[in-house]
């Protein structure tokens, strides 16, 4: 009897803790969705004072890029100087001009630096916010506008801008992949590396000098490092069996790994040079796929110790392991957010694999993908926290896509025939 | 049980020819009636022979140059799993006793590349695939292969052998194929 009236109780406060739960789940996602008012900015056409037409097509690109960029970052409703109704009230309004060579360069083809200006206002007070002024050369018209929206962004939101990441990935079918690089907007799309093997699961040293990356281009699998200014590639380690799924500390001064050795993949810590530090897992089963907290004091991987592939959390000597995922047969290709709040994986479920979202502590788990996208797998987070990029098949072939996590919008990032995949974001 | 079924063996052995009796107690593969004692009667000549006979003089029809060929030309089969799967069923047993047999007598160093089908990750499936060439390394050590010959990669979903989004296709690609290294 007495424990009847236990069980009663506590079944009661499940069912109201749990109902008070779902409903504070609800409220923390609506507040999150209106909490940041979008700013209004109009962005206009900047003056050409001189240097002709070739003037006139920089200012072209370095509007076009701000716009876009301001867009793409997700905190402003853009305007343009064309077909804009006097109705809108902008906060702020960017101005500008473009001084070139007296000398039109279109015509003479010089490759001479041309004097950029660049402005942010209050609006319709005027009062000036930010100027900034560049020297660039033709060809570097776009990093130029990159910057200057990167300062603009930092300046009336505190987000770290975006504007000049970039993403690396491995294209191709079978056992040819190589690794690609694309600017965060699509442009800029390069070729890595041209070995003939498989390349893959590429990750940005923090000071994006360097690429680690799996590769068969010695035969076996190994571990090797790009530097992206020369494109020079060096061995990291190569053991026998697996070399995998190479995690660049926050510090750039080591990396975890997967290896087996022969026998069973374990977790590692190795010094850029591909000295072990540390092993720390201990068991029979796969581990792999890990990634370091944005402070570098724990790491989360796959582990199939239960029977199945789930997350787990450890610290970053190997102790103090907790299992971070209960739901779903298959988990892995875990990222840590840069603000260390949300962790992004893979789920498979039935034939497919899907994105999914949670806290570090299991809750709010939310799938961001849906039967649409096919498969969907090795999302990679964004500097601001707020877009992943991730590789799915929707499309027929396996390309990128960027989703913006704040307003469940995506835009697709790679295009062409040949699958893209294992993308990662610089930091 | 034991006994029953061999007085069965016995009398069949008995009302049949001898070596058609072999057949029917062994592995049942659809490969000729005919060839299948001349493999059962030659693997024992050759095994009880200690080292010496393999250094003799090689007659006409062992000269193999092994390295020139892949391991399905001198009858090395690839072995398959089952979905999420890296453990050896019974069928693998089979075929890897087989290939042992093989892999003692031939003079060559094979590559065991674990493969898996589409589904699920590109790390799970490196990581799986490795766990079948694996299995299988470890089976044909235990089988008496010098470890030496044997070495193991894995590919994951990267190298299908078959196209296709179908249960016949991924079948096929989830297996541990041998191959040059």
């Amino acid at each position: 009897m007495r424990s009847g009236i236990l069980w009663l109780i506590t079944v009661l406060c499940l069912l109201t803790g749990g109902a008070a739960t779902a409903q504070q789940a609800e409220v923390t996602l609506e507040v999150n969705k209106t909490a940041f008012q979008k700013i209004d900015i109009l962005v206009n056409m900047l003056d050409v004072l001189s240097g002709g037409m070739a003037s006139v097509q920089m200012a072209d690109t370095v509007e076009d890029v701000v716009i876009n960029d301001l867009k793409l970052s997700g905190l402003f409703r853009v305007g343009t100087s064309e077909g804009q109704s006097d109705s809108l009230s902008f906060e702020y309004t960017i101005e500008g001009s473009v001084e070139g060579p007296l000398r039109d360069a279109a015509q003479t083809g010089e490759n001479v630096p041309t004097t950029i200006s660049l402005n942010l206002l209050t609006w319709p007070g005027r009062q000036l916010v930010l100027n900034k002024r560049y020297r660039p050369l033709p060809d570097q018209m776009r990093s130029t506008a990159h910057h200057f929206a990167d300062q603009v962004i930092y300046y009336l939101t505190g987000a770290p801008g975006i504007t000049q990441s970039r993403i690396v990935f491995s294209r191709g079918t079978g056992d040819r992949r190589d690794l690609f690089v694309i600017d965060y907007d699509g442009f800029g799309e390069m070729r890595l590396t041209a070995n003939r093997t498989l390349n893959l699961c590429p990750d940005w040293s923090p000071d994006g000098k360097q690429i680690a990356f799996t590769s068969y281009r010695n035969g076996m699998q190994g571990v090797y490092s790009l530097e992206t200014r020369t494109g020079n590639v060096r061995k990291i380690i190569e053991q026998d069996g697996l070399n995998l799924g190479a995690d660049w500390h926050p510090s750039g001064e080591e990396l975890l790994l997967s290896l087996s050795r022969g026998g069973n993949p374990e977790i590692f810590r190795i010094t850029p040079n591909g000295d072990i530090i540390k092993r720390l897992t201990v068991s029979k089963a796969i581990e792999i796929s890990p990634s370091w907290s944005p402070g570098g004091r724990d790491l989360v991987f796959t582990s199939d110790r239960t029977g199945t592939p789930q997350l787990y959390i450890i610290d970053n000597e190997g102790a103090g392991r907790r299992r971070l995922t209960f739901e779903g047969q298959y988990n892995d290709s875990a990222s840590w957010s840069p603000n260390g709040e949300k962790i992004v994986y893979a789920t498979r479920s039935g034939n497919f694999t899907q994105i999914v979202l949670m806290k570090p502590t299991g809750e709010d788990r939310r799938v961001l993908t849906d039967f649409r996208w096919r498969n969907a797998e090795d999302p990679s987070w964004a500097p601001d926290g707020r877009h992943i990029v991730f590789a799915s098949d929707r499309s027929g072939v396996f390309k990128l896509y960027v989703y913006d996590v704040a307003e469940d919008t995506y835009r697709q990032l790679t295009f062409g025939d040949d699958p893209d995949i294992t993308p990662a974001w610089s930091h | 049980m034991n006994f029953s079924s061999l007085s069965r063996v016995t009398l069949v052995a008995l009302i049949l020819v001898l070596g058609l009796g072999l057949t029917l107690t062994g592995c049942g593969k659809k490969a000729p009636v005919e060839t299948e004692p001349q493999v059962e009667a030659e693997a024992p000549i050759e095994e009880v022979p200690e080292t010496p006979v393999a250094e003799d003089p090689t007659p006409v029809e062992k000269a193999i140059d092994y390295a020139a060929l892949e391991p399905a030309d001198f009858g090395v089969e690839d072995i398959f799993f089952a979905f999420d799967q890296y453990d050896l069923d019974a069928e693998a047993m089979g075929l890897l006793s087989r290939n042992a047999r093989i892999l003692r007598e031939a003079d060559v160093t094979i590559l065991v590349a674990g493969h898996c089908d589409e589904r699920g990750t590109i790390e799970y499936n490196l990581a799986l695939g490795e766990k079948r060439a694996n299995a299988v390394r470890d089976y044909l050590i235990s089988l008496g292969v010098p470890a030496g010959k044997l070495r193991v990669t894995s590919y994951g979903e990267n190298k299908p052998f078959v196209r296709g989004s179908d249960e016949n296709a991924w079948a096929l690609n989830r297996r541990a194929h041998f191959t040059r290294p």
